[in-house]
């Protein structure tokens, strides 16, 4: 139970990998905000299925691109709870497509959602968090930040991006005890890789994967859910990788 | 209406919380860079805990107006111009520049602002009884 008592905001929280962060979260006593574009039903529905969980989720509908909106949620949270102690970042989107032929709402779109986003609630989160003198921030990367792919020049930029702001803001924030870092999955079964995993076949990936298996949200859960925690008491400005080895190269 | 004195209190309680300092080493003298060793995002968490404690908005850059350093116009050769000293004087008329205005070398600038010009600050934006 290393969330008892504690708070947690995750953005893209209704699905994949978010998900499993709010399900951990709640199942170590922590009361969370799950932040999610889609329906407010699709999310309250994703929150029931935890409700045996010893924490508390409430839902909430908002697009991350929405700086004011980030701001106004963060704000009406720290009024309730007094305090914000997590905030994971997961709310995320791919708009794969070859650079000749990438349109420019394909670059803002995934430039918006994935870097944007994660500056406005870490923006939204850094005052409450100042004043508490603890917080934690987890963003997620990717492995395709450091070794792209084909199709995905929008992609790589955002989480490169993503890689900077989190260890320009560790740095920033370390002298007030808030952590900030960053997990980079690499190939995880949810949604967003669902075309990639059918493209390239699964069996062709786990040959590329050193543990043999393709990721579960789980998998980078576990590693976001250390992060956010004191167990991570003096860990900041890292990106850490869980990609059951993928990008270690050689043969 | 706060008193001048529970001005001072509560500014006081805000440089202890913000910069882990004693009661005792918050005097009205004392220098908020020199004395009590504030950095660049003290003061971000000094005007943060001023705007809860009184209620009040505080633009940022306004109790310390880091852009007019940062401004080429105002700056030469690492020290402020006079129209330089004068943009300061405006924008920081609870403050005493004329020592600084001597001698105007940037890098002194963060080593002016003392608590009783915070006071003076808080006391602009909060009507005191006396
Ligand atoms: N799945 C992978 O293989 C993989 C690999 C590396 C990195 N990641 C990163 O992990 C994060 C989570 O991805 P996932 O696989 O769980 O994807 P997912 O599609 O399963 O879930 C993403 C969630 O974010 C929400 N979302 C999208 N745009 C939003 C917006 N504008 N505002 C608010 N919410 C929004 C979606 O509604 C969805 O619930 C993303 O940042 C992704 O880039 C995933």
């Amino acid at each position: 139970m290393r969330f008892e008592g504690k708070t947690a905001i995750v953005t893209g929280g209704s699905n994949g990998i978010g998900r499993a962060c709010v399900a951990r979260l709640v199942a170590e006593g922590a009361r969370v905000a799950m932040v999610d574009f889609c329906d407010l039903e699709v999310s309250q529905a994703a929150a029931d299925e935890m409700k045996d969980a010893p924490g508390e989720i409430v839902p909430f509908q908002a697009d991350v691109r929405d700086a004011d909106r980030a701001t106004e949620l963060v704000n009406q949270l720290f009024d309730q709870w007094e305090r914000i102690d997590v905030l994971i970042n997961s709310a995320g989107i791919v708009r794969d497509g070859l650079m000749a032929a990438m349109t420019q709402q394909q670059w803002l779109d995934v430039i918006g959602v994935n870097l944007g986003g994660t500056y406005n609630y870490c923006h939204a989160v850094t005052q409450p968090m100042m004043m508490n003198r603890s917080g934690s921030i987890v963003n997620l990367s990717s492995t395709g930040a450091e070794f792209p792919s084909r199709g995905q020049v929008n992609y790589a930029a955002s989480k490169g991006g993503v890689n900077g702001l989190t260890r320009s803001l560790a740095k920033e924030l370390a002298s007030r005890n808030v952590r900030v870092n960053a997990v980079a999955p690499g190939m995880i079964e949810t949604g967003m890789s669902a075309a990639v995993r059918g493209m390239v076949g699964e069996k062709e990936l786990k040959k590329i994967i050193p543990l043999r298996r393709i990721g579960q949200p789980e998998d980078v859960a576990q590693a976001a859910t250390f992060l956010a925690s004191d167990d991570a008491s003096y860990v900041t400005g890292q990106i850490l990788r869980v990609d059951g080895g993928l990008s270690l190269g050689g043969y | 209406m706060p008193t001048k004195d529970e001005v001072f209190e509560k500014i006081q309680t805000a440089l202890v919380d913000a910069l882990g300092v004693d009661d005792e080493d918050v005097t009205p003298d004392a220098t908020l860079v020199g004395d009590l060793g504030a950095e660049s995002i003290d003061f971000l968490d000094i005007v943060f805990r001023l705007e809860k404690s009184f209620e009040i908005k505080i633009p940022r850059g306004e109790l310390f107006p880091e852009d007019v350093l940062t401004n080429a116009d105002y700056i030469q050769d690492g020290r402020v111009t006079d129209v330089g000293v004068e943009e300061l004087r405006k924008r920081m008329p609870f403050a005493n520049l004329d020592d600084f205005a001597k001698n105007p070398v940037v890098q002194d600038f963060g080593s002016l602002l003392t608590v009783a010009d915070m006071c003076r600050f808080v006391e602009g934006k909060v009507e005191v009884t006396d």
